[in-house]
């Protein structure tokens, strides 16, 4: 059984392998609609955005601290820029206070986490509180008009080979942190703080100084999705909620994917096309309301048992592995053995060893 | 056993003492044909429900207490609380708990929240609960496994009245300690172990400290060592301690020189286990000043001391010292990201390589899985990846506690053999460790901690077991140069 799914990579690529069911059953189904190319290109933008927030998202879950402020600096980028713009600030002035005011943001959930000792979780639900009552603020809780000027859209509605360029926006953002994470010291120093922030300490590893970046960069990147945000579809005073548990749900379900037990970068955007997929397609053939949330919802809950039963199970593999080597009074050499089982993607479902030469 | 009698059982680390105690506990099934007899029941192994219902009671060194919660709940949390119609009857429940406070002699409010004990007085409620039963089944035996490894000194003499009130009541009381002053004081009997046998059983009576001392450590007190000819006496020291404390440690000053390994010796509780981490700056120091080849190293910053040249290697792999759900290779070149970085991205092939180059040297096995997670490694495999994480960046000074915990024979020779091979390059090595034979044979001088002091040096032919042991516990001897306090 898990001689033929580990060669076809499916530990790590079963949401490919979801998709391509999805795209052959919606097609089937739905043949003139869901092929159409608008389709892909209006699911490729569409959640461009929220992917961007998963990203936002990621950075810190990488260094072990939750960020739920995200959907709340989002939205509050994205009504800060559209009120700069229509009081007649430059618009590329606008877009880089824009920016920054989700970067000053990060930095105070940075202090609050790190310098108050205040638990992220905590710490960050507080903050999306806090913005959200200073949104209420420069607002006065009225909804601002889109602004007029031409090139607002068009910062993002522009067709790049049919895609509307918030798209590739989305790619080159995600690239860099790809990059960032995983060529990078610094990107190095975070998953060994989210693994265990004591031994990064003795390692050498400015623990606080790393915790506090990956905040500030969280809060950066989702600067950037609130501007795209706003540019895309205009401004609201409440989308931003909503884009935390699909978000969510996109950096857990990404953690099984390409490479499984960590949180990584291009698993999190696979799980954000596949789960949109599914969706659009169904929406297709009902036009029921809930989908969205439905499948955000059970995603996440999946996601994390997957992880979980994956971690328990190796576990057991290496209990049962002492186990034999004690009894049988034959240490080493059957510890080795039972270890190499691992080594051999035709005996074991889950392959470090290749996964990582994959990697180049 | 009988009724009422202390018995104290003995034994260096892993010589069987927790094995004995957790076949009776009901947690290890011995092997067939074995016996143990408690009243007139024989005892049916590998069920801990079992012991129960044959009276036997243990207290752990770790005493699982809630301490947030009051003594009353802690007691009750075992057998239930006494309820009339599903809710707590309060005065009954108060009752039962100042009754079983009394049973240990123990005079304190049953409401005080466990945290605001003392520690003689939380192992106290732990004995108490431990006696306590809600059906008919007598207490007959009370296991207590090393009760004051964790309590100051004056608080041991209360904790021993408690064991002699419990002993007083007509309940066998087997006493685990590596205290002998205790084992003197209250024990009527004792029984020594080595390498899983029983060395002998005897009355207290009689036996002076140096015949336990004898029976403890066995015959091979004579090991022999590694040559210290070659170490420099003239250079100057690679590490220079100068007056060091906090809460555990009081005015430790010593100096390492290059090529020199020393060890740090003391019973669990002097200050042995803090040491090398207040040195390296991953544990608070209050007090003294630490140079590192004439630079001065800040309190409380790891990173700095990593900087000038320091490796440290914690007790507590799992926790401290690796990362579990990292790869082995990734755990090795966390610390060496800067040989890595070409170019504005790290070098994943030079990576693999420097992983394997590890792997190849220090023999870890499986030897081609350096991209596997370091939770699927053994525990000698993990501290070879640990080592070989520090070795790369061929660090002045090492500073070790434990080093060969929870590590095989085999690995445990390799990996002292690579520190004399880093010793013999140049470096300096401090290494803590609870086990005296490796400290005699891969020291070329001992320190001695006791109640966070430096009470001993040993070196030379000087360096026994035998010798770090009294000095470790205390043992007068004119003979002996070191200082007792």
């Amino acid at each position: 059984m898990s001689n033929w799914t580990s060669h076809l990579g499916f530990d790590r690529f079963s949401g490919l392998y979801i998709w391509g069911i999805f795209i052959l059953v919606f097609g089937l189904l739905q043949p003139s609609l869901f092929f159409s190319t608008s389709t892909l290109y209006s699911v490729a933008a569409n959640k461009a955005v929220l992917a961007l927030v998963a990203l936002a998202i990621l950075v810190p879950l990488v260094t072990g601290v939750y960020d739920l402020a995200v959907g709340a600096t989002v939205n509050f980028v994205t009504i800060t820029v559209v009120l700069l713009i229509k009081a007649e600030v430059n618009m590329w002035l606008s877009i880089v206070i824009g920016i920054l005011c989700g970067s000053v943001i990060g930095f105070v959930n940075g202090f609050v986490v790190v310098k108050l000792r205040v638990n992220s979780f905590i710490a960050t639900l507080g903050m999306a509180s806090v913005i959200a009552a200073t949104q209420v603020i420069i607002t006065s809780n009225q909804q601002p008009l889109p602004p007029t000027m031409a090139e607002w859209p068009k910062l993002t509605q522009t067709k790049v080979f049919g895609f509307q360029i918030v798209f590739i926006y989305m790619l080159v953002i995600a690239f860099i942190l790809w990059w960032f994470l995983t060529y990078t010291p610094a990107g190095r120093y975070m998953f060994a703080i989210g693994s265990s922030p004591d031994a990064a300490r003795l390692t050498g590893i400015k623990v606080d100084y790393y915790t506090w970046l990956s905040l500030v960069l969280s809060g950066t990147i989702a600067g950037f999705a609130g501007v795209l945000y706003g540019s895309l579809t205009g401004p609201s005073l409440s989308f931003g909620g909503g884009l935390l548990l699909p978000a969510f749900a996109a950096v857990f379900l990404g953690s099984t994917q390409i490479r499984p037990g960590r949180f990584n970068v291009w698993g999190t955007i696979l799980a954000i096309y596949v789960l949109a997929t599914g969706v659009r397609g169904l929406q297709l053939m009902t036009d029921v309301q809930w989908l969205d949330q439905m499948f955000s919802g059970l995603a996440l809950i999946g996601a994390v048992a997957v992880a979980v039963g994956r971690q328990r199970s190796a576990d057991e593999r290496k209990r049962k592995a002492m186990n034999a080597a004690s009894i049988g009074g034959l240490s080493e050499k059957t510890l080795d053995k039972v270890a190499n089982y691992d080594e051999h993607p035709h005996i074991a479902g889950e392959s470090r060893l290749h996964l990582a030469e994959d990697d180049r | 056993m009988v009724q009422g009698e202390v018995h104290a059982l003995l034994g260096e680390n892993g010589s069987g003492k927790s094995t004995l105690i957790k076949i009776l506990s009901g947690y290890h099934r011995p092997d067939p044909g074995s016996i143990v007899r408690i009243g007139d029941e024989e005892l049916s192994f590998g069920n801990s429900s079992l012991s129960y219902a044959v009276g036997a009671r243990f207290v752990h060194q770790d005493l699982g207490l809630v301490e947030a919660a009051s003594i009353l709940d802690n007691l009750a949390y075992g057998p239930g609380f006494p309820t009339r119609a599903g809710t707590i009857r309060t005065t009954t429940a108060r009752l039962l708990a100042q009754q079983a406070l009394e049973r240990v002699d123990l005079h304190v409010d049953p409401e005080t929240l466990v945290e605001a004990l003392s520690p003689a007085q939380k192992t106290g409620v732990g004995v108490a609960r431990a006696l306590l039963s809600n059906d008919d089944v007598p207490v007959r035996i009370l296991v207590l496994d090393e009760p004051t490894a964790r309590l100051p000194e004056q608080e041991v003499n209360k904790l021993l009245d408690i064991v002699k009130t419990v002993a007083h009541e007509g309940i066998a009381v087997l006493y685990v300690s590596h205290r002998l002053d205790e084992i003197f004081e209250i024990a009527h009997n004792v029984t020594v172990l080595r390498d899983g046998q029983k060395v002998i059983t005897r009355p207290v009576e009689g036996l002076t400290r140096d015949e336990l001392l004898h029976h403890l450590l066995g015959s091979e007190l004579e090991k022999t060592h590694r040559d210290s000819s070659k170490v420099q006496s003239t250079e100057n020291p690679i590490l220079r301690v100068s007056g060091i404390g906090n809460e555990v440690l009081n005015d430790v000053s010593f100096d390492v020189r290059p090529g020199e390994i020393v060890g740090i010796a003391g019973i669990s509780g002097s200050g042995r286990e803090a040491l090398c981490g207040t040195i390296f700056g991953g544990r608070k120091r209050d007090v003294g000043e630490v140079f590192v080849a004439d630079s001065v190293l800040t309190a409380g910053r790891p990173d700095l001391a990593i900087a000038a040249g320091v490796a440290y290697v914690p007790a507590e792999r799992k926790l401290h010292g690796a990362f579990m759900d990292l790869s082995a290779t990734e755990n090795i070149s966390i610390s060496n990201l800067r040989d890595l970085w070409r170019g504005l991205a790290i070098r994943l092939k030079l990576e693999r390589r420097m992983g394997q180059t590890w792997f190849d040297k220090l023999g870890v096995k499986p030897a081609q899985a350096s991209a596997q997670m370091m939770s699927s490694f053994s525990g000698g495999n993990q501290q070879k990846i640990v080592f070989g994480k520090w070795f790369q960046r061929q660090p002045l000074l090492f500073l070790l506690d434990e080093p060969t915990q929870g590590v095989d024979v085999g690995a445990k020779a390799e990996l002292h053999r690579t520190l004399f091979t880093a010793a013999e390059n140049g470096a300096s090595i401090v290494m803590s460790s609870g086990d005296v034979d490796e400290l005699v044979s891969t020291c070329d001088r001992v320190l001695i901690l006791r109640s966070g002091r430096i009470v001993a040096e040993l070196s030379g032919k000087d360096l026994t077991p035998y010798a770090m042991s009294r000095a470790a516990l205390g043992i007068e001897d004119s003979s002996n140069e070191g200082s007792v306090l």
